[in-house]
């Protein structure tokens, strides 16, 4: 009881979740939980006409990992800045810890943590100074400061770089400063826009480590925003696709994958130039298929037993004379969630815009 | 209120830290005034006598180098903001809890601060080239008050610019408008030599009014009437470009 008592305040069960919750009658709560985040009709548009955000609804419970997931200029930005205060609503509401975002937003800035995309730090700082500035800037008790510069700065392995300006810092050793400087009011919810794009492998994983650990251990909620299914997939409690402002789907990874309800047959056309209309009218004639789609050189087929529909397929394709140059049968993984969804895959939009054409389900 | 006041503290280090670490920057903020003080006075200072009355053009020139220097070292805060709001820093700040003002405050009170580094040097060089004090040495002190709120007056112009574009061309555009400011106020002769749209520019122009207070304290000592004019054109332009900058900055968090 003592040791509960004595532990600084981010790791006590916050007395503000109580007040909240007894006074907060127009808040979703489900259960005992409060939501960290909601969400009502959010709306963002900008002059003249782009929807960039189009009515979304959020309900994010305490001490979730969310996973917002969506392919660049879907609106997941414009979300993060509206949610963080750093960009008004056109339409709509949503409250952060229970607080408006539009009228109590000092309150909503005291309360978030946030890192915003591309590591946003000043490179003619040292990494200790962005600390200690920010923590000052946050209020951090002026005896508390140095202590608490010092904990994250080991925490993200900075130690030995604190006193070098950030201009030095490596891209990895850049996205940890800017997730520290998130951290130095240990806020309780904690806002991340890409956190690791653009990072290496290693780099990726020593910041999942740490969302995972502040997660479990000290109960922060996460808002992350992600172009890469697999962070999503290894993160997220609950994640939510974004297409065109909108949310098409949304639930945990699981549940999500489960919805596609079949095994995916992949079908890899020979070439570029195979005429994938036609092989989509062949596979479709098959028949008992839950879902036929082109996607730039495969046609991807949704059936509930994919091994028994390999073999009709490429006699249909045969048949059709359509040269087959792979065929790969899979269990659902986000990204065919992802593509079931949208009509395209996720990261393919990075590099290039694909023909896409899709058949009704 | 104290929160707010430490915040602007911690800014105002920030901002001169920069300076600290980059200081290509400030080198011409010394070098153009001192070379313009120069090439003005090896031009006119033998002539100043029989074409104006001016017996120490060096007394005559010295606050235009001041100026110069001070409009240089107050546009710094103008392109560290757009490199704050590229790099994407300008956003961490506004998330953090302290209020807006204090994101202006602090890069306005290092400018001030640079400013009066700046005049401060720029005094002594001209000392030692004999330009005099009249007013004795409460007025290098008063000089450097009046160089430091105009700096903090001049300086909200080019945030207004910044914080509305973040543009950088924009924002040393915001420099170069203090050149013809400069040039319509009596700046290498005394303005009864003007001819008449000249002259009438130059007395509308607040500049010629802080010329002149400072010019007063070096050539003729206390002129409170002067110097409580160069102190009304620098509220002036602080009311001017105070409310321009808030607009601006209120304009960019919407």
């Amino acid at each position: 009881m003592w040791a509960l008592y004595l532990a600084p305040a981010a790791l006590r069960p916050s007395a503000v979740t109580f007040v909240t919750l007894a006074c907060s009658s127009t808040l979703d709560i489900i259960g005992v939980v409060a939501s960290a985040i909601v969400a009502r009709g959010l709306r963002r548009i900008f002059p003249p006409d782009l929807a960039a955000v189009d009515g979304i609804d959020l309900d994010i419970e305490e001490g979730r990992i969310f996973g917002f997931l969506g392919a660049n200029g879907s609106g997941k930005t414009t979300t993060i800045r509206m949610l963080t205060t750093l960009l008004r609503p056109t339409e709509g509401s949503a409250t952060v810890d229970g607080y408006d975002v539009v009228k109590d937003a000092a309150k909503v800035r005291a309360r978030v943590g946030v890192a915003l995309q591309e590591a946003s730090l000043d490179l003619v700082m040292t990494g200790r100074e962005t600390l200690l500035l920010q923590a000052r800037l946050y209020r951090v008790p002026r005896g508390e400061v140095r202590q608490r510069v010092g904990d994250l700065l080991r925490i993200v392995d900075l130690e030995e770089a604190a006193d070098r300006r950030v201009g030095t810092y490596s891209g990895g050793m850049q996205r940890r400063l800017d997730l520290a400087a998130a951290l130095v009011h240990r806020p309780r919810i904690v806002f991340l826009d890409e956190p690791t794009s653009g990072l290496d492998p290693i780099s990726r994983n020593t910041i999942w480590r740490y969302v995972e650990d502040l997660n479990r251990n000290d109960g922060v909620t996460f808002f992350l925003t992600t172009q890469y299914l697999e962070e999503a997939d290894r993160l997220a409690h609950e994640v939510a696709i974004m297409e065109r402002g909108r949310i098409v789907a949304q639930g945990a990874p699981a549940e999500l994958k489960a919805s596609i309800g079949a095994d995916v047959v992949t079908v890899r056309l020979e070439d570029r130039n195979a005429q994938p209309d036609r092989a989509l009218a062949a596979v479709k004639a098959i028949g008992g298929l839950t879902d036929v789609r082109v996607v730039g050189d495969s046609v991807v087929v949704y059936t509930k037993d994919g091994s028994s529909a390999i073999a009709p397929i490429v006699l249909a394709l045969n048949e059709a004379t359509v040269a087959v140059e792979e065929v790969t049968l899979a269990r659902p993984t986000l990204d065919d969630v992802f593509l079931r969804k949208t009509g395209h895959h996720i990261e393919a939009q990075d590099r290039e815009p694909e023909g896409v054409e899709g058949a009704a389900s | 209120m104290i929160d707010t006041m430490l915040d602007v503290y911690q800014l105002t280090l920030r901002s001169l830290r920069e300076v600290v670490r980059q200081p290509a920057f400030e080198v011409q903020n010394y070098f153009i005034p001192l070379f313009f003080f120069a090439v003005t006075v090896g031009a006119l200072g033998n002539v100043s006598e029989r074409a104006f009355g001016l017996e120490n053009y060096r007394a005559f020139a010295m606050p235009v180098a001041i100026l110069q220097g001070a409009a240089g070292g107050a546009s710094y805060s103008a392109l560290a903001m757009v490199t704050d709001i590229e790099r994407g820093y300008f956003d961490k700040l506004l998330l953090t809890p302290t209020p807006r003002i204090s994101l202006v405050l602090g890069r306005l009170f290092g400018d001030g601060i640079r400013v009066v580094i700046i005049t401060a040097v720029i005094l002594i060089v001209g000392a030692i080239f004999g330009t005099g004090m009249e007013a004795g040495v409460a007025g290098y002190i008063a000089i450097l008050i009046l160089a430091g709120l105009f700096g903090l007056a001049y300086a909200g112009f080019g945030l207004a610019i910044a914080l509305r574009t973040g543009s950088p061309q924009a924002a040393q555009a915001g420099f170069l408008i203090f050149f013809p400011l400069l040039f319509l106020a009596p700046a290498f002769a005394p303005k009864e030599f003007f001819s008449p749209w000249l002259e009438f520019l130059a007395t509308i122009n607040p500049v010629t009014y802080i010329l002149e207070g400072m010019r007063a304290l070096i050539s003729e000592g206390w002129d409170w009437e002067k110097i409580g004019a160069a102190l009304l054109a620098i509220a002036v332009l602080a009311a001017i470009n105070m409310p321009l900058a808030l607009w601006a900055l209120r304009h960019r968090t919407a």
